[in-house]
């Protein structure tokens, strides 16, 4: 489902991503783990082709991001770690209007709303102003706007960030209910997180690869948190 | 692009923002009205608005800055740029939707504006030919500056640094043709023709006085054509440097 071969990003003389290949299967969840500043946005951001890679080739969905963005975006969903939501807006027009952008056809997005907005739970806060709500419903909101158009691929960086804990609970089952209607990678530096929710981990520390495998051949013996630290600390 | 243009134009009517641009639009085209009606001598005087559509617009291409400035730059500030970048729309679509919202709170206010004109038509008499002029030369500059504006915002991720740089585009703008007057300019054959060809108030100013001329709404045309293609370039130059 997704492709990434030498994928790598230059910034001036800073190589933020170096040499990154993998590929993520169909109904797959990747977790994407790294200390901060690993890089782990900034391939999001690749990914999702809001940043061209200096060298490199993403596939997604049988698709070149270069040579076919529109159709690679199509097939992508992506929440950000800051919700892009619109705060002066209110809710149902924020998905409507993502909707509109994503390229849903007409006819199916108030189904597709109301299916969002069922898996998110924020059907009654429909009307109300997106500046008024708390920052785990303007997170929900973010993250309904990207299920919209069920696409192929979901990416989420660091969605748990600043969540209360029941929360932080309510978003792992979602990511793992969606599990099986879509591919998903997911940024965090929660090895908690990763451990409970992903099939399989990519480990990057200032922007190389060091470790990719499965949770079980990763924690066969050690536990993430140690592969993490000796893997990732600076020397 | 149909959804982004929406979401932006129905943006200004969120707050009062665009009712007190449009309401100080009104103010400024009221005064220049009633100053131009006190200079009426005659019962038989054509009224031909050129006076209300030249005071005017020393005022309103300061209006414009004041719309433009949180296109771009607010998208940057709230971090909704992301979702304008991964979204399958190209940047040429967003800028189009930007540059089309702002025009079409400019269209409600030319619209607005029509008030005077038709007023006067029921009470007197309108020099119809010469306010088509005027309001052509008055669309083209305003389309001319809603463009620059726009190019002030996307340069930056402050919308007041970009009412600033926009509002100093306009003074530019302005000063560019007094310059043409001076005696170093004119010294110099080339810089004089610059400065003259590139005058975007000469052209408005023939417009006012009733003479239509192709080559300048090309003119404007294509230096608003121009600027799009720079703001498009500006934010994939953005993009690409985006986290660094």
């Amino acid at each position: 489902m997704i492709e990434i071969k030498n994928l790598s990003k230059r910034f001036g003389e800073i190589k933020a991503v170096k040499d990154l290949s993998f590929t993520v299967k169909e109904h797959e969840i990747l977790g994407f783990l790294g200390p901060n500043g690993a890089g782990k946005t900034t391939t999001m951001s690749m990914l999702t082709g809001c940043l061209p890679p200096t060298k490199g080739s993403i596939a997604v969905n049988g698709y070149d991001i270069v040579k076919n963005p529109i159709e690679v975006k199509k097939s992508i969903g992506y929440l950000p770690e800051i919700p892009p939501v619109y705060t002066d807006m209110k809710v149902l027009e924020y998905l409507k209007f993502v909707a509109g952008i994503k390229k849903v056809p007409k006819e199916k997005i108030p189904q597709e709303i109301k299916y969002a907005s069922n898996k998110l739970k924020i059907t009654d806060i429909e009307k109300r102003l997106i500046k008024n709500l708390s920052k785990g419903y303007k997170q929900r909101v973010g993250f309904a706007g990207a299920l919209l158009g069920r696409p192929k691929v979901l990416i989420f960086d660091e969605p748990t960030v600043g969540l209360d804990p029941n929360q932080i609970l309510e978003v792992r089952t979602l990511i793992k209910e969606l599990k099986s209607a879509h591919t998903i990678i997911l940024s965090s530096h929660i090895l908690a997180e990763i451990t409970a929710v992903c099939d399989s981990a990519l480990i990057i520390s200032k922007g190389e690869m060091k470790a990719y495998d499965t949770i079980e051949n990763l924690t066969a013996t050690q536990s993430l948190e140690d592969v993490f630290v000796q893997l990732t600390k600076s020397k | 692009m149909t959804a982004l243009y929406k979401k932006d134009l129905a943006s200004y009517f969120y707050s009062p923002f665009a009712y007190a641009v449009c309401g100080l639009f009104m103010l400024v085209f009221s005064l220049s009205f009633v100053y131009g009606l006190s200079g009426i001598t005659s019962l038989e005087f054509k009224f031909s608005f050129p006076d209300v559509f030249y005071n005017n617009f020393y005022y309103f291409i300061f209006i414009i800055p004041m719309l433009t400035m949180k296109s771009f730059a607010e998208e940057r500030k709230t971090g909704t740029e992301t979702l304008l970048f991964s979204s399958p729309i190209s940047i040429s679509s967003i800028v189009s939707a930007k540059f089309l919202a702002v025009s079409t709170v400019f269209g409600l206010m030319i619209a607005l504006s029509l008030i005077y004109p038709t007023v006067t038509a029921v009470v007197g008499g309108v020099s119809v030919s010469r306010l088509i002029c005027s309001y052509i030369g008055f669309i083209c500059m305003g389309l001319f500056c809603i463009s620059v504006g726009l190019l002030a915002s996307s340069l930056t991720d402050n919308p007041i640094i970009a009412a600033a740089i926009g509002e100093g585009a306009m003074l530019i703008l302005l000063f560019a043709d007094f310059l043409s007057g001076t005696s170093f300019i004119r010294s110099n054959n080339i810089l004089s023709f610059i400065f003259f060809w590139f005058s975007t108030r000469r052209r408005f100013d023939k417009f006012t006085l009733g003479v239509f001329s192709l080559s300048d709404v090309v003119f404007y045309l294509t230096g608003i054509a121009v600027v799009l293609i720079w703001i498009i370039i500006f934010m994939a130059r953005r993009r690409d440097r985006r986290g660094k």
